[in-house]
């Protein structure tokens, strides 16, 4: 093998070729948009949101950074669980404003993570009354409810074989030939083992680490029933290689809007209400910002537009009247007809359930074998 | 090409002829990937370390030594995990070894300008982003999708297909993405067997397939290792493709580990999962450096 | 093989090499049809502004609205950043490694570095991204793209490592060791002797540490921060609540981009290797 001691200047050529990929991409880029790759000085027309990703209708955006020059930067997150672990840890600097679940409010109350929100700078009167002052956070001392949904069962009645109206009968469907085998179940701890805890009259807040294992084993061995734990696809049960399914309303909906012989049902005797709110994050950098945009989102408008955009109902009052005429499978987006929110209860962690919750969850998961 | 004689630089990389002595600039040259290493890897594994035999709070951690974490991990339940664990991993490895090792053989027998565009062929895919893959690969595992209309069409499925949510969903994934990461060091090594020797083997009488299987294949040994350590290993840490195509079923250690930190915020018990798995792994990856006298080396 | 033996196996013999092709065939097929297929439903209208399995129509307007989905486009931007500074990173600070493991005088220091290598191939990933965070909690350091890049790179060092070691040791020691007794000193060697034949082995390192690092989900799950999302955490929170088609566009985009700029590269690397007659 010979080697040319001759060829000077390889380093530049190769610095060229490595740099060849990514300069002209990084310059055309920042030459597209100035300002993308610059430190942005805090404090002064900058608003930096967490949230769950496509929870923002991108026309309200627009029409907020028109009104008041500032763009949001919305960074996503994919969990509750990931939101609580960034906002504990350095990672977390720099958010103003948060988007988390009803379950976890008290916990980022709790460590501190949060601001108290000074409702003298916002005015709530247009929310929904319903969905204001839970147990999940009384006064709403932290959080302002952004939009909610509901833990539910969609399933196809001829595959069934009948209706549904309480967990009991999710449980007993699910283990009918035709029909095993073809169930998805949560794959949230409190979600699957809440269902055989309220059958037994039980709380699934105040449940204690040998109640909820009890339960859990109803579930354990239910498992052999189940086919996915996973995110649910609403092609999934269109289809029908999902007959039976627990899961939220906005995921319901899409199925039956693929199917419309599909059914809906929040069963009985409870079920669970999500809301995910607004919530500051201590110590943001853009407090004032923050508020102006919460004042901006809670316009009954752009409550309207939110849900129209990501499926689930904004807290606003009246809302179903306001939507459309034409908005297709429109009850369903608020849960069904007749919903009563007091057979509705919302899960609020707590770290001396919440590792059974998880291990019994991964038990359950197991004895479904792979 | 080198004569068959000399293969490669002499196996020990000691004081050889030209007898040289560590200079400042060896030192130099091993010293800043140490010093980079150090401060951003080894540095937050110790911490790891650390917090494992401390207590949780929820969040945070309460140092100390306790060893109440590792008896947890090493628990019925996870004892299982982890098994079940090696097991998927052993056997996606074992598949997709299977499907590598033809593929690399086809690009190693072709001349330089065939075999790069063969090579390329392999890669390209890879380029673009996994998770839309996997997504991508969902959907067309999923009923009515078309993996369906296709296997209907050439008869060798009638009705509709159900393997999205199977173990089998999960093997298809897993020999997918990690396909290309096999083929490359089986390449490597089989790229590097020497023409001559084949030629020899088939002077002297011996078949197609004796030649492959008495001088190929015990040659191609140390490529077949390296491509078990960097399949098998990473997928005793996956996540993302028993999620999103197998339903979640049954539980792996990369989920058991994570939902420590991420559900549970007990960064102790995760931390002394984490360690001993950290454990098996290296003893597993000795053992196999063992039986196969290294990875990657062409023995002369 | 003999002569004869050719002509009288001629068909048999050629059996193995059709069953080699087709395998083949069927490998890149396999490993085509998953992006051909998101290339192609990026047009899938969906249904309620989700991604469907069926084809329910055909639309374009998923590109413009991937564009006009600023949380969106600013992942991507991100991803191309971190992913260059890793790859940049890892080639360096990879090829030393790589080379130190092989040329290094001392057989302990060598194996040292052996070792280290394979640590880092078999931590999990969560496992580096959780001690990474806690890490900078504890020493507080604030979290940046630097510090992204930071903790991708022992994972792409490990990969260009790997390919570093396999091509100095193919090299020809005694070139080295020529050079060395007509007086050249270890930093000239390498610049004049060494790098010219491994340019070829670090360009392969830099494209594989650049593409792992645009693809990492799990350290980058960890240290994102506002200023800094990268594309893969993005679309693994889309899965929560169905993903649309525009992440799909926004992927068969960076795809499409990422391929033609390989492309642009790969030309211009043939065209410097062809020297002039003159030069040879």
């Amino acid at each position: 093998m010979t080697v040319d001691f001759r060829r000077r200047g390889i380093l530049s050529r190769r610095s060229v070729l490595g740099l060849l990929g990514a300069a002209p991409a990084t310059a055309a880029l920042s030459a597209a948009f100035p300002g993308a790759f610059r430190a942005e000085a805090a404090g002064s027309g900058q608003l930096n949101v967490y949230s769950w990703p496509d929870y923002f209708s991108t026309g309200n955006l627009e029409a907020y950074a028109k009104k008041s020059g500032v763009t949001p930067n919305i960074t996503t997150y994919d969990s509750n669980e990931t939101l609580f672990a960034k906002l504990n840890s350095p990672a977390g600097a720099g958010f103003d404003i948060v988007i988390p679940s009803s379950s976890w409010i008290k916990q980022l109350a709790d460590k501190g993570l949060l601001e108290e929100i000074d409702h003298s700078k916002l005015n709530l009167a247009s929310l929904d009354q319903d969905l204001l002052n839970r147990d999940y956070d009384p006064g709403n001392k932290y959080s302002i409810p952004k939009d909610w949904g509901l833990l539910g069962v969609v399933y196809d009645p001829e595959a069934v074989g009948g209706e549904i109206e309480t967990w009991e009968d999710f449980f007993k469907a699910g283990e009918k030939p035709g029909v095993s085998g073809k169930v998805r179940l949560s794959d949230t701890g409190w979600e699957t083992i809440g269902p055989e805890l309220w059958l037994q009259g039980k709380d699934w807040n105040t449940a204690t680490p040998d109640e909820i294992k009890a339960a859990g084993e109803r579930l354990k061995a239910f498992a052999k029933h189940v086919k996915s734990f996973s995110g649910l696809d609403p092609n999934q049960v269109a289809n029908g290689s999902i007959v039976l399914a627990q899961t939220n309303n906005g995921t319901a909906r899409a199925a039956i809007g693929l199917n419309p012989k599909l059914k809906w049902v929040v069963p009985g005797p409870f079920s669970e209400l999500w809301v995910d709110n607004y919530a500051i994050v201590k110590n943001a950098p853009n407090l004032d910002q923050a508020y102006d945009f919460l004042a901006y989102q809670l316009q009954p408008e752009v409550q309207l537009e939110e849900t129209q955009y990501i499926g689930f109902p904004a807290a606003l009052a009246g809302l179903k009247e306001k939507l459309p005429a034409d908005t297709k499978n429109v009850d369903i987006i608020f849960g069904g007809k007749d919903l009563d929110f007091k057979k509705l209860t919302s899960f609020v962690v707590n770290p001396e359930t919440v590792g059974t919750y998880l291990q019994v969850q991964a038990e359950i998961q197991a004895a479904a074998g792979g | 090409m080198p004569a068959v004689e000399t293969i490669g630089p002499r196996p020990s990389g000691g004081l050889s002829a030209g007898g040289v002595a560590p200079r400042a600039a060896d030192h130099f040259i091993a010293a800043v990937p140490t010093l980079w290493l150090a401060i951003f890897f080894l540095t937050p594994l110790g911490f790891t370390v650390v917090f494992s035999f401390g207590r949780s709070t929820f969040g945070g951690v309460e140092l100390g030594f306790t060893l109440d974490n590792y008896a947890t991990a090493l628990s019925g339940f996870y004892g299982v995990t982890f098994v079940r664990t090696v097991i998927f991993a052993a056997s996606a490895s074992a598949l997709c070894l299977a499907a590598a090792y033809p593929v690399a053989y086809f690009i190693a027998r072709h001349t330089a300008r065939r075999r790069t565009l063969a090579a390329l062929l392999i890669l390209i895919p890879y380029f673009s982003s996994f998770l839309i893959r996997v997504m991508a690969l969902h959907m067309l595992m999923s009923r009515g999708g078309a993996s369906e209309i296709v296997l209907n069409a050439l008869h060798l499925h009638a009705g509709p297909l159900d393997i999205l949510d199977t173990q089998t969903a999960v093997f298809i994934g897993m020999v997918y993405a990690y396909l290309p990461i096999a083929i490359v060091p089986l390449f490597v090594v089989l790229d590097r067997i020497p023409r001559p020797l084949i030629e020899a083997s088939r002077d002297l009488g011996a078949s197609r397939f004796k030649t492959f299987l008495f001088v190929t294949l015990p040659l191609s040994r140390p490529g077949i290792a390296t491509a078990v350590l960097l399949t098998a290993v990473p997928m005793l840490g996956e996540m993302v493709i028993p999620k999103l195509l197998g339903g979640s079923r049954g539980v792996l250690m990369g989920q058991a580990i994570a939902s420590q930190y991420l559900q549970s915020q007990n960064y102790p018990l995760g931390s002394a999962m984490a360690v001993l798995v950290l454990l098996a792994v290296a003893v597993i990856v000795l053992a196999l450096a063992r039986l196969t006298k290294g990875f990657d080396e062409v023995v002369a | 093989m003999s002569a004869e033996g050719a002509r009288i196996c001629d068909w048999r013999s050629r059996i193995p090499d059709a069953a080699l092709l087709i395998w083949y065939g069927i490998a890149v097929f396999f490993l085509f049809a998953p992006i051909v297929a998101a290339i192609v439903y990026s047009f899938n209208t969906g249904v309620v502004n989700k991604q469907t399995a069926t084809w329910t129509g055909w639309t374009l307007h998923w590109y413009p609205a991937a564009w006009y989905d600023l949380s969106l486009r600013r992942s991507v931007e991100q991803s191309f950043v971190v992913a260059f500074w890793t790859a940049l990173v890892s080639v360096v600070v990879g090829a030393a490694l790589g080379y130190a493991m092989v040329r290094h005088p001392a057989v302990a220091i060598r194996r040292l570095l052996a070792g280290l290598t394979y640590i880092l191939l078999i931590v999990p990933e969560s496992v580096i991204g959780v001690s990474l965070l806690l890490f900078y909690a504890v020493t507080r350091i604030p979290l940046s793209t630097a510090t992204l890049v930071a903790g991708i790179t022992p994972l792409t060092i490990a990969v260009v490592a790997l390919i570093m070691r396999a091509r100095v040791l193919t090299l020809d020691r005694r070139i080295e060791e020529a050079a060395a007794d007509l007086g050249s000193s270890r930093l000239t060697t390498i610049r004049l002797i060494i790098l010219p034949q491994v340019a070829p082995a670090l360009l392969a390192g830099a494209v594989m540490a650049y593409t792992f690092a645009f693809d990492n989900l799990v350290v980058s799950a960890f240290l994102t921060t506002p200023q800094v999302n990268t594309l893969p955490v993005y679309l693994y929170g889309s899965l929560q609540y169905g993903p649309s088609p525009a992440v799909y566009a926004a992927a068969s985009a960076v795809f499409v981009f990422t391929l033609v700029m390989l492309g642009i590269a790969g030309l211009i690397y043939r065209s410097s290797r062809r020297p002039p007659a003159a030069d040879a």
